[in-house]
């Protein structure tokens, strides 16, 4: 018996190596993806080689969700903050267990050129848990802060109302997480071929810019809704 | 004088020789601890075979690695050195580690043969080790974390494997 004893153990080691394997995949497969892909059909769907982007993404909404809106924005760019609003009333409308919103960092560098300075504040506030309050923030007051030669006092100031800890936010601006966020979105955006902002998709789809406006962009997700009740 | 008796002859002197009596039980004493230090090997190579499992099933799953000591995960696991002529080097590694247990887990039951074996493993694991820190640091520029705890457990089991080769040898 003891001379198979080591044969036993290799085996059952061998057996829970494979279980875990089957697992860890099964997890993995379940755990919803931050691309936008879900439910879209095979049409539609983003190119399976698409770039993750940051990981864990921002996302508003239920993870199960028959709808996912994926934002490529950019802080600066005024037709983003047009945007921000009509987002904003679709998640009300349609509640987090419907609709799934997960904004992506794209900075028009050097276009705006307080954009990536925005993403950074954004992604550093996100540090603390605060990403869309920020978010929300910085979208609300664009008209204030984009013509402003240093935005760095006023970001600061947002931090202060949203109730970060300002010295940490003020360190993180530069942190490596940060860079390394927006960086994995924009390589996100590239994989998916996003040329400008805001670019959305909708279950993988990318809307068309001219669909953005909500009474077009409504009946695309009613439509969707229908597909994926 | 026949076979038996010559047997018969020598298991009397050693029975009368004290410093006999005394070698053998430091032999049985070292390889006791031979078999411990196989053993302990066995279960520490666990460790870098569930790290080479969630690598590989990440890199098949196509998913990011996020690190939360180092942050080079994602240029690390993205790197074509991640793979082999498209197999991932961490199932590779999932397969060193694994026959590592399988022949730990002999050699300290006493299968003799193994320790050879092991020794031959441990040593190409060891030497893929340092070329893969190389990488990280020279060319690639980025620090993995579950590369690096690879790369502790395997020159822990390096070092283990040629303690207990010394302890037998002695």
């Amino acid at each position: 018996m003891k001379r198979l004893l080591p044969f036993v153990i290799i085996v059952v080691v061998l057996g829970a190596g494979l279980l875990t394997a089957r697992y860890m995949q099964r997890a993995s497969t379940e755990t919803p993806p931050s691309t936008p892909a879900p439910n879209a059909s095979p049409a539609t769907s983003t190119p399976v080689q698409a770039e993750p982007g940051a990981e864990p993404a921002h996302v508003l909404g239920d993870a199960k969700a028959p709808i996912t809106l994926e934002e490529f924005g950019d802080f600066e760019c005024p037709p983003c903050g047009m945007l921000h609003p009509i987002l904003k009333s679709l998640e009300q409308e349609y509640g987090p267990q419907k609709l799934r919103i997960i904004f992506r960092e794209f900075p028009l560098v050097p276009t705006h050129v307080h954009a990536l300075a925005a993403a950074r504040a954004a992604e550093a506030a996100g540090l603390q848990g605060k990403f869309w309050e920020m978010h929300d923030m910085i979208y609300e007051h664009q008209k204030d802060w984009h013509e402003a030669f240093d935005v760095r006092p006023i970001f600061e100031g947002y931090a202060k109302t949203i109730g970060l800890d300002v010295e940490q936010f003020a360190r993180d601006n530069s942190n490596e997480i940060v860079e390394r966020r927006i960086f994995l979105d924009g390589k996100r955006a590239h994989s998916l071929g996003v040329q400008g902002t805001p670019t959305v998709f909708l279950n993988g789809k990318e809307v068309p810019f001219e669909s953005l406006p909500p009474e077009k962009l409504k009946p695309l997700i009613n439509n969707e809704l229908a597909a994926h009740p | 004088m026949t076979r038996v008796e010559v047997r018969k002859q020598r298991s009397t002197s050693r029975a009368l020789n004290p410093s006999y009596v005394s070698s053998e039980t430091d032999n049985v004493v070292h390889s006791r601890r031979a078999a411990v230090l196989y053993g302990v090997a066995a279960f520490i190579s666990l460790i870098g075979l569930a790290d080479a499992i969630y690598l590989t099933v990440e890199h098949l799953a196509g998913r990011s690695v996020r690190c939360t000591i180092t942050s080079g995960c994602s240029e690390v696991l993205s790197s074509r050195y991640a793979s082999v002529r498209g197999f991932p080097l961490a199932g590779l590694g999932a397969i060193a580690y694994f026959l590592f247990f399988s022949l730990a887990t002999l050699a300290a039951f006493g299968y003799r043969g193994m320790v050879n074996l092991l020794t031959l493993l441990v040593a190409l694991m060891f030497l893929t080790t340092l070329w893969l820190l190389y990488l990280q640091a020279f060319v690639i520029g980025h620090f993995c974390q579950f590369c690096l705890l690879s790369a502790l457990v395997t020159t822990t089991l390096t070092a283990l494997v040629i303690f207990a080769r010394i302890q037998k040898a002695q």
